[in-house]
């Protein structure tokens, strides 16, 4: 099909150009995809579909719309591009917005990321299902008789996308994505029925844990949180673990990118050079990990992609700049994206550190909350264990923090050894010292 | 606009130069005009879907049994006009034209979609939907009956029918007027997005229902500068709403709601941690109501047992004075529809009666399993999705204090004018939502203003802990609320009188 979405692109600028725009950029992506999930040992979804997009950035007298279709008749995406084009001319003129210069498609790397599993095709209808009742089964197994309800599903998907710029740039992916999840819903005391999920997601089928461990995991994790409360407010030491640190660390990223610096809503906008975290901080962004869920080599503007140390031992020393705001802001573009972010992993476990921090509290999960980008404040709930010497105490719920980037950055004391292979962010889970955790 | 074909539609909706706008009046609350007036026959004569080839493909949905099946058709047109650094410099479009068919065996569910609406990729999205059952096969209704359903968003003239040349003004004048207003303003971006989803359901048991939902909203946010600190902040006016709404009264209030908001932060505190008496402002608070109970009431979760009101309904949830509802039916309401993306016609549901659980919120599914009639709550994203229970717009009725009076009675807490960011767990019912907007209070007066603090709370608890309600309610009249569930987001609205929660735990200070 590669070459039929080649065409497509192709025709898609021709149209564009003939309608009289200066330049264009057609994205197209093509999905395939399967989705199970069973409850009470049947299924109960199953869905599947096969669809397309056709995305086209119009470039006419200095201006730019951005429009997206899935009629992809061929009149119709004639006529839609014909108007796109013609519709663009109304907006307001803004020199700035170009392709980007040619030179920034130089470099590309040329390696396998190892994203596409060439046993895709050779999945079954009952290789899928035998994959979600396992999964099922494993859940309800290790849940027991606190078991109330249990969902369990699986996904696979194969894309193929094209980028082409009328400028000279055009580039092919071609992926597959596998999940599997399972969640559970357990008894508690009175009317609460605390729920988990697990789910794990890989680009290359084998890469995914046993389907068993998938569920088991998602049991074992709503299990944990029988018995829940909160306890007084305290200041503490908290490990925020692997799979959910991503989500304070979104907080440093949105004030990283560039259309945030250049419209004033960044806290880290004259940053750059100083220190912003402990040196415990190191933060890359690698788009080069095989198998890695953000992996590529070139990005959504056609940008090579680079290997960059966005943090280095707490010091500030890159952003996410763009083509269009690099130009807004005077700055060389880099990437407008974060691919797959990296903190590299310390040498002890959560377990090992758990022991030497006295009392504190393990972070799974949060809830709510927001991160403001133009001032650094935080405050989200959290979910997770009080724990004391090493020994889980009980769960807590209901509780907060609330803190400012700018200091709390600077309070990471560790990064344990247990990096999250099943998200583009990659992180270990985090060690923070004197947080203070709202509850009674 | 009645007999526009499908290519002026795109044209008007990708380009929307052509076409003629006339300023239009509403029509008065109440009034609803029926429905099929603007909508009727359009996936007929625009893509030759005839109840021939509907019954067609159904009868492939049904071709291995199941219970029943439907079609969703959907021809949906977005539109964003974005101004920045004082330029109406952006501009995006996106069609989205598909059919998802769903085969439905107990509470088993089939699905298929394409984008392709032709006999042959529908009969193939068909089979694929038919596979959840296994036994021989079923013959849908001989015959569909069109649905008539009163219309709560009447549109006279279509948003895709509006020039450029009209919206851009528009924008433009908003970014002007936030910047006369305050020498400290120093960015403004302005976002006006309008939407028409035109969808048409055809279900096996004869019914057949097509609608034009308008949707649209305009939207300031602020970035201020004082002594060298920034804060930024924003407002939005909208709902199914059409062009004529945008009034020039109505940017000047927009304007000023915008910057008086980004410029009192510079005077904000966090509050004290920890638990608290919290006073939920009139409005877009009702977000609170739609964490803390609306989705514990969606069917889907009670019925599999894992909502933390799966057990109380019938009983005494909150205090006498409390009632809640979800409600389809308010003119003009981000939230309203006519009929759910099931066929089922919308409805006004109790979801508290004077303290009293009612009723849950249901699709055909739940419906079907609780032996209920649907509530009319089955919505999905779009075609790409099977209907789920959903909330539409959910508020709480006015009480009999005064707002003042409910800000005395809490003596020393926090009052919350604006929330973000609402979350719940629905098997323990805990919920968050963040404050970007509130007051201390003190002694039961209004302090200091605070910002950036999130509330916890357990939603039974709150329910029963709301002690006291205003008189002055309030619809939050904002377009841009959007719920998540399940992957799926769907437009949602909120109301919402002032009241006083006894206790929510409150993440103050920072460490």
């Amino acid at each position: 099909m590669k070459q039929e979405l080649y065409d497509l692109a192709d025709k898609a600028i021709k149209i564009a150009k003939a309608a009289g725009a200066d330049d264009c950029r057609v994205s197209i992506n093509g999905e395939r995809f399967v989705e199970i999930s069973y409850r009470d040992r049947r299924p109960e979804g199953i869905k599947e579909a096969t669809s397309r997009g056709l995305q086209v950035e119009i470039f006419v007298n200095k201006r730019y719309s951005v429009q997206a279709t899935s009629d992809l008749r061929p009149q119709a995406l004639k006529s839609f591009i014909e108007k796109a084009v013609a519709s663009t001319r109304l907006l307001e003129e803004d020199p700035l917005r170009t392709l980007p210069d040619p030179k920034y498609y130089q470099g590309r790397q040329n390696i396998d990321l190892k994203q596409f599993d060439p046993n895709y095709k050779k999945l079954t209808p009952e290789d899928r299902h035998s994959f979600v009742r396992a999964i099922e089964d494993s859940c309800l197994a290790k849940g027991g008789d606190k078991v109330i309800s249990v969902t369990a599903s699986g996904y696979d998907s194969y894309s193929e996308q094209v980028l082409m710029a009328s400028n000279g740039f055009d580039g092919y992916v071609e992926y597959t994505a596998f999940y599997g999840a399972a969640e559970m819903t357990a008894r508690d005391e009175g009317d609460r029925r605390p729920a988990e999920y697990n789910v794990a997601i890989a680009m290359i089928r084998k890469d995914l844990p046993r389907p068993e461990d998938i569920g088991a995991e998602a049991a074992a994790r709503t299990l944990s949180l029988l018995g829940a409360r909160k306890i007084k407010t305290e200041t503490l030491p908290i490990i925020i673990e692997n799979r959910v640190a991503g989500q304070v660390a979104g907080g440093l990223l949105q004030a990283m990118v560039g259309r945030n610096i250049q419209q004033k809503q960044s806290f880290l906008a004259d940053k750059k050079g100083q220190k912003t975290g402990s040196e415990k901080l190191t933060l890359v962004d690698d788009p080069f990990i095989p198998g890695g869920l953000g992996s590529r080599t070139f990005d959504g503007e056609g940008l090579a992609a680079k290997k960059m140390v966005m943090i280095e031992g707490g010091v500030l020393r890159e952003f996410y700049v763009d083509w269009y705001y690099g130009r807004k802001l005077g700055w060389e573009p880099t990437t407008g994206s974060p691919s797959n972010l990296v903190i590299p992993p310390g040498k002890r476990s959560v377990k090992e550190i758990m022991k030497d921090l006295g009392r504190g509290i393990f972070v799974t999960g949060f809830i709510g909350g927001n991160s403001n980008s133009t001032t650094g404040d935080f405050s989200i709930g959290i979910i997770g264990q009080l724990f004391e010497k090493g020994e889980i105490v009980h769960p807590v719920s209901e509780m907060n923090i609330a803190d400012n980037h700018l200091k709390f950055w600077p309070r990471l004391v560790e990064a344990a050894n247990d990096p999250y292979p099943y998200s583009q962010v990659r992180l270990p889970s985090l060690v923070f010292d004197s947080v203070v955790v709202s509850g009674i | 606009m009645k007999n526009m074909s499908r290519r002026s539609f795109i044209k008007t909706g990708a380009t929307a130069i052509a076409g003629t706008f006339a300023a239009s009046s509403f029509l008065p609350k109440g009034w609803p005009a029926l429905a099929d007036e603007k909508t009727g026959g359009y996936f007929e004569k625009e893509f030759g879907i005839t109840d021939e080839l509907c019954r067609k493909v159904l009868s492939e949905a049904l071709s291995k049994g199941g219970d029943f099946a439907d079609l969703f058709f959907e021809h949906t047109i977005t539109n964003f006009l974005i101004l920045e650094d004082g330029k109406v410099n952006r501009a995006s479009c996106e069609v989205a034209l598909g059919v998802g068919i769903r085969t439905v065996k107990g509470d088993q569910v089939g699905y298929g979609f394409t984008q392709d609406l032709s006999e042959k990729a529908m009969l193939a999205a068909a089979s694929t939907a038919a596979t959840i059952a296994s036994a021989s096969g079923q013959k849908p209704a001989a015959k569909f009956a069109p649905l008539k359903t009163k219309n709560y968003y009447p549109v006279t003239t279509l948003l895709s029918s509006v020039p450029l040349e009209s919206k851009l003004p528009l924008v433009q004048s908003l970014n002007e007027k936030c910047f006369s207003l305050s020498p400290l303003v120093r960015k403004v971006m302005v976002v006006f997005h309008d939407q028409e989803r035109r969808i048409l359901v055809v279900t096996s048991d004869g019914v057949k229902a097509e609608d034009l939902q308008p949707r649209s909203y305009l939207s300031s946010s602020v970035v201020a500068e004082k002594n060298g600190r920034w804060e930024r902040s924003g407002w939005n006016f909208g709902g199914r709403r059409e062009f004529s709404y945008y009034t020039p009264a109505l940017v000047e209030e927009l304007a000023q709601r915008s910057v008086d908001r980004a410029l009192v932060l510079f005077e904000a505190i966090q509050p004290p941690a920890g638990e608290m008496p919290v006073v939920l402002g009139p409005g877009v608070t009702g977000v609170l109501l739609h964490e803390a109970i609306g989705h514990g009431m969606e069917a889907d979760f009670n019925r599999k047992k894992i909502s933390t009101y799966c057990t109380m309904l019938g009983k005494k949830v909150a205090e006498p004075f409390v009632t809640i509802i979800d409600d389809g039916t308010v003119p003009y309401l981000t939230g309203s529809i006519n009929f759910d993306d099931e066929g089922t016609p919308t409805q006004k549901t109790v979801l508290v009666d004077k303290g009293i659980l009612t009723s849950y919120l249901h699709d055909r599914i739940s419906a079907r399993s609780y032996g209920v009639k649907s509530t009319g709550s089955g919505r999905r994203q779009s075609y790409q999705h099977y209907p789920i229970p959903r909330m539409r717009n959910t508020y709480m009725l006015a009480g009999e204090a005064s707002p003042e009076d409910v800000i005395k009675a809490a003596g020393n807490g926090i009052y919350v004018q604006d929330v973000a960011n609402g979350q719940v767990k629905i098997g323990e019912g805990d919920f968050a939502f963040y404050v970007s907007q509130g007051r201390l209070i003190e002694n039961g007066k209004l302090g200091a203003p605070i910002k950036d603090v999130n509330i916890m709370g357990n939603g039974p608890k709150m329910l029963a802990n709301i002690i006291m309600v205003a008189k002055d309610f309030e619809f939050a009249q904002g377009g841009g609320g959007t719920c998540g569930k399940g992957g799926q987001g769907v437009p949602v609205g909120f109301g919402q009188p002032t009241c006083l929660v006894k206790s929510l735990t409150v993440g103050g200070v920072r460490g």
